[in-house]
């Protein structure tokens, strides 16, 4: 035999040991279960674009899977799916140059009818549009999260004491937004 | 830009997240909500952010796990044979640099002393030991040993080509 095929052998051997996951089939399939929507929500409501949010939804959850990383438990393996998915959101960015959201289709503010849910539902698409890129990310994280200050900073890398005055002032600009918005669709009725 | 949060506020979102906003929250919270800007403020972006989730999360087709496992399995393989083989890389440019000083060494020398086996190799073709113009003569008067030597040379190369393609395809 020769000393290539002996090294490739090696080689292949060791890759197939380092390949090894570190979450099994069944424990990522549920963890993805619970998670998947969610980190959708996430990415196509701050990047306008659902394509875009496919993509890199798929590619978190690769990225999330092949890091060398202990499972720590449910909490901290989404806190740290949010934050890979927060960094490749930046990356794009960043690649695009283009800090604008996109044009969301139609169909992902429509309102079911008998779902019982709060009516500004289909206002937010359009408050969120006139919001910065990162005034969405912090407010998403936040509302429709849950996440703690502490938390959003460990998700987008900001500072944790600067997160709530940008927090405190997307809010306030959300809320004017959603209000105007509230007070127009009245006044047109 | 003041900074004014009211104390209630995490009472008031520990509510709306629970989805016991403003059914089941006491007749004084909201009354509080209705003249606080901050809680008012609070109520509302979080109702619209809960609400704007569940429509989203609904709205959401991710594809199946185990494509994702296979990908992310794929891709760690790929990356700790890259890893291993790294080596491997090292130690052959390691090796074609030892062989170039080596060569270097040897041709240096040589270089000094003036290439003198161009002149034997000159020498060569006068020498009584070959007799190449007798080679030559004899083969342009026998034509037909000429194509033979021809299509014999073109069958060696054929061969060669073969054990070559083939050797490589059994590396790969």
């Amino acid at each position: 035999m020769r000393w290539e095929i002996v090294m490739e052998n090696v080689a292949t051997g060791e890759a197939q040991r380092a390949a090894e996951l570190p979450m099994d089939n069944d424990a990522f399939a549920g963890f993805y279960e619970r998670s998947a929507r969610s980190l959708w929500a996430y990415l196509v409501r701050v990047s306008g674009d659902a394509a875009l949010a496919d993509d890199l939804m798929q590619e978190s959850y690769v990225r999330f899977l092949c890091a060398a990383r202990v499972w720590d438990g449910e909490v901290a393996g989404r806190r740290y799916l949010f934050r890979i998915a927060t960094n490749l959101l930046k990356d794009h960015w960043r690649r695009t140059k283009s800090a604008s959201i996109e044009e969301i289709p139609e169909e992902l503010f429509a309102v079911s009818q008998n779902s019982g849910q709060f009516e500004s539902q289909a206002l937010l698409g359009p408050a969120l549009k006139a919001m910065r890129p990162r005034d969405r990310q912090l407010l998403w994280l936040a509302y429709a999260e849950g996440y703690s200050h502490r938390e959003i900073a460990e998700v987008t890398g900001l500072a944790s004491a600067s997160i709530r005055l940008l927090l405190f002032r997307a809010r306030r600009k959300i809320a004017r937004l959603l209000r105007e918005q509230i007070a127009g669709d009245g006044r047109a009725q | 830009m003041t900074l004014r949060a009211c104390p209630r506020e995490k009472e008031v979102s520990a509510l709306v997240l629970r989805g016991q906003w403003p059914g089941a929250c006491a007749d004084e919270l909201r009354a509080h909500v209705e003249v606080c800007r901050a809680c008012g403020d609070l109520v509302l972006v979080m109702r619209a952010f809960q609400s704007g989730r569940a429509a989203s999360a609904g709205a959401a087709t991710p594809i199946p796990a185990g494509v994702l496992w296979w990908r992310a399995q794929l891709r760690r393989r790929k990356a700790a044979v890259e890893q291993i083989n790294r080596p491997i890389l090292g130690a052959q440019i390691f090796a074609l640099s030892i062989t170039i000083a080596i060569a270097a060494i040897f041709a240096v020398p040589q270089a000094r002393q003036g290439l003198q086996w161009l002149k034997w190799w000159k020498q060569l073709g006068q020498s009584p030991t070959f007799h190449l113009g007798d080679l030559w003569s004899s083969a342009a008067a026998m034509p037909q040993w000429g194509v033979l030597l021809l299509i014999f040379g073109l069958a060696a190369v054929a061969v060669l080509s073969g054990l070559v393609v083939f050797s490589d395809r059994q590396r790969q």
